[in-house]
This record gives structure tokens, sequence and C-alpha cells, in this order.
């Protein structure tokens, strides 16, 4: 297992949705192709909106980018 | 097999003739699931307080008669009722108070929903990564929100939606009581508490109605509020309830009082009053502080009471606060035995509903009446003659 989905697994169990924002987008920026991208982005944005986090805005505005979302 | 309506037409009598409710209208599971339409949920019902959720983002599930329900103090500092369900596959969406710092997120799927009930994500519901779709339209599907309106910091609801504004249903009582139309500072975690008790909601309200039985249950008034100095408060089809002539304000030892209400007429000076606000609120208003209590039905059988005191300032003293809560802990204790009581009885197959005293059981005798109509209406079977 990589170090990050170890610390996405530590980040679940902690119940810590700030760690999530960070780590799934640490994710996103790894990722090799758009989909996969698309996918963690998804789960950085769904964290962000949950705990009213400071990237919120952002993320959705790079899953708006890639046709992947709809503005608020 | 479905049970047969029970017979209403002995209840819509005249106080001197009426029986009231049959026993199945307190023992029979058909008529409590009847019940929470024809009179809880077509109504004006008592859920909760604003107090409940005091700060912005605070979130409290509360299921009332078996519907799970939300209330959240939205981001606009609006109080809400939705129906605490994900519109996707129907998951609760919230299992515990608490706050909610950005969106409602769903815990099966994540769709998420800010806390004025917009659905503004649906993760991954075009395939993985893809988190729109044209048959998903957010617009229409956001949380249902339960219309609900705040009047003495009590949360009231109406499920069907079907009932007149409250300002419009409650007008009577509203109009009666509009000295009290000033802010309630709730008097915090001591003056709030739960009260379990084995008996129809019902029976709670019928016995909070009236001061009959006050000498012999609440032997501590006779000394200085005694029956004729309590009065009848009635308004057919809308409220019933009691008067005290000779309210006296609890005092510590060095003589020192709550402060008033701003702006009271001098009958509060010694008066105070206590009414059912129909289906299940109790309400009581004195010179310097009010109180609800909210009447949650928990089975045929049980019923928790939420009890909220609240004074005319943000600070009194927390000794006096301490002995106004044990001094009304106190009383709804010593009704405890009288409702249970009659709740037994209500198991005894000869029981007809009993007799009202023409004299003493008007405010009790209006409510069966009252619910006997929102049954009728229900049931469409309302007389010709009445309403």
């Amino acid at each position: 297992m990589s170090t990050l989905d170890a610390r996405l697994l530590a980040a679940h169990r902690e119940h810590d949705t700030a760690g999530l924002v960070t780590l799934y987008a640490e994710a996103a920026r790894h990722s090799v192709d758009e989909d996969t991208r698309a996918f963690f982005l998804t789960h950085a944005h769904v964290f962000a909106l949950e705990c009213a986090h400071p990237q919120t805005a952002s993320l959705r505005a790079a899953l708006i980018t890639m046709g992947r979302e709809h503005p608020l | 097999m479905d049970t047969a309506p029970t017979d209403l037409s002995h209840v819509r009598q005249p106080i001197e003739a009426a029986n009231g409710l049959p026993n199945a209208h307190y023992i029979d599971p058909a008529l409590y699931t009847e019940e929470r339409q024809a009179v809880l949920f077509d109504n004006w019902s008592g859920l909760a307080t604003a107090s409940d959720v005091p700060e912005i983002g605070d979130a409290v599930p509360i299921t009332f008669l078996g519907m799970p329900l939300l209330v959240v103090r939205d981001r606009q500092n609006t109080v809400r009722v939705f129906q605490n369900i994900c519109r996707h596959r129907g998951m609760i969406l919230v299992e515990e108070p608490r706050k909610i710092e950005g969106a409602i997120r769903c815990p099966y799927h994540s769709w998420c929903y800010s806390t004025e009930g917009r659905l503004v994500s649906t993760p991954h519901v075009g395939g993985p990564g893809r988190n729109t779709h044209d048959g998903i339209d957010r617009a229409l599907l956001g949380l249902i929100e339960v219309r609900s309106h705040i009047w003495m910091d009590v949360i009231w609801i109406n499920v069907s939606g079907t009932a007149l504004p409250f300002e419009q249903a409650n007008a009577d009582l509203l109009a009666r009581w509009a000295e009290y139309d000033k802010p309630l500072y709730h008097g915090g975690a001591d003056s709030r508490w739960r009260l379990d008790v084995n008996c129809n909601w019902k029976l709670a309200v019928e016995n909070y109605c009236e001061s009959y039985h006050l000498p012999w249950v609440h032997p501590g008034l006779n000394s200085y509020s005694r029956l004729e100095d309590h009065y009848h408060i009635e308004e057919a089809g809308k409220f019933s309830g009691q008067g005290t002539l000779v309210y006296r304000q609890l005092k510590d030892e060095a003589g020192s009082v709550f402060p008033d209400f701003d702006g009271l007429s001098d009958k509060w000076d010694t008066a105070a009053e206590y009414v059912t606000a129909y289906p299940n609120v109790l309400l009581g208003v004195h010179r310097d502080h009010t109180f609800a209590i909210i009447l949650v039905p928990e089975g045929p059988e049980k019923t928790s009471e939420h009890v909220h005191l609240y004074y005319a300032a943000a600070d009194t003293d927390a000794g006096l606060r301490a002995r106004n809560t044990a001094q009304w802990k106190e009383v709804f204790e010593e009704d405890v035995f009288v409702v249970e009581g009659m709740q037994r009885g209500r198991h005894a197959t000869g029981f007809d509903g009993g007799r009202f005293s023409p004299a003493m059981d008007g405010p009790t005798h209006m409510f069966h009446d009252w619910v006997a109509a929102q049954m009728q209406r229900h049931r469409g079977t309302t007389p010709l003659a009445a309403e």
C-alpha cells in the first residue's frame, strides 16, 4: 500500500475531514489520467463542502473546468 | 381487517351530556395512527424549541411520531425543519445532534445539501468522476422542508402543509398573550428537562387543562392558590386551559425575585395563565417567567414531556432558577400518577370515556370535542350542524 493510501485510510479512520481534502487533492495531482484525477478531485470537493474548507470553491472550479460539475 | 371507526357522537355533545373519547383513542395502535394524521400532522404541532439549535449550523435529529425530522439553524440564522432523509435512497442524513460546518453530507453516497436544503453535490451520479447527469435535476431534489413557525421559542410544524398559516390558526391565543410577544431567554441547561410518562399524550393535555384536580394532587397550592382563585380559559376549537388570580413570585432569602417582562399590564402582577395550544403544547405565562412543555407521543401509551423555562433577561440568578426548576419539577411529577392511572383505566372495557363536571371540566371537554372534530374532518364525517 502506498503511503498516500495509508494516510488516506488513517484520515478516514480519524474522521479528519480537512485532512481528507488535502490528501484527495494530492491524489488528484498525482493522477495519470483525466478520469482518475476527476474521481479524486470529486472526493476532495465533497469533503471540502462538508467542512467549509477554504479550497471548496477552487476545487469545484477545477471540476467545472473539466466538465465534471455544475456551478452553484 | 380494518378497524371500525370509533363512535364520536357521544363526545360531540354539550358538556353536561358528553362522554370523553372512547378507550381506543388511548390504547389502540390503529387510532394512534389515525390521530397521527388527523390531529397532529394536519395541525400545527409543537416539535422542539429554537433554543435546541442556538447557533448557526446546529442540527438536531428528532423522530416525531415515527417520522425522521431534522431541525437546523441555517447559515442565514433561520431555523428550518426538514425530513431527515437523502433524496437519493432515503438514507438518514444526521444521526446525532451536531454542528454542520459546511454542507450536510449523506453518509451513504455523499450527496451534499446546504443548510438551506439545496442539493449542491451528487458525486459520481453520472459515473466515476462524473458528478452530474441530465436525469438528475438538483433543483427538484433538495431536502423536503416541513412547514414551520416559531412562537414562544417553540418550533411548530404542520406536516400536512394544509393548515392555515400559524398566525391565523392561532390568532386568538396570540392576541390573548400579545404582551408576551417579546424576547424570551431560555434559562439554559438548568431550565430544561424531560419527563417520560406511561400515558397517551392526550391525557397530559386533559389534566393540564383543568384546575379541578389542584386541591388533591397539588396540595401545596391550597395555602395560596385555592380552587376559587382559578378561572377557566376556553376558546372552542382553538385552545383551553386555566388561569390563577394569585400568582406569587418566587423569592430567595434576600427577597430577590426574577426580573419582570417589560410593559406588562397590571393584570399580570398577580395573574398567571396556563393554556394548551392544541394539540400538544402546554404553555404557562407569568410576570417573570414562561414555560413550554412539548408533548411528544412515543406510542399509544407513552409520551415524553420536554419542559423549557424562559426568563425576561439573559442573566438571571442561578440559585433562583434552580429553585424555580425544582418547584415546577415537583408539580409536574405530582401529575404523573394521575395521568398514568387514567391510562391504565383505559383498559377497563366498561369505561365509556367518562363524564365531565359541567362547572369544572369545561377546558378538558373542549379539548375532547376538538380532537373528535379533527377525527370527523379526517374521516369526512363532520356533522352538518357543526363547524
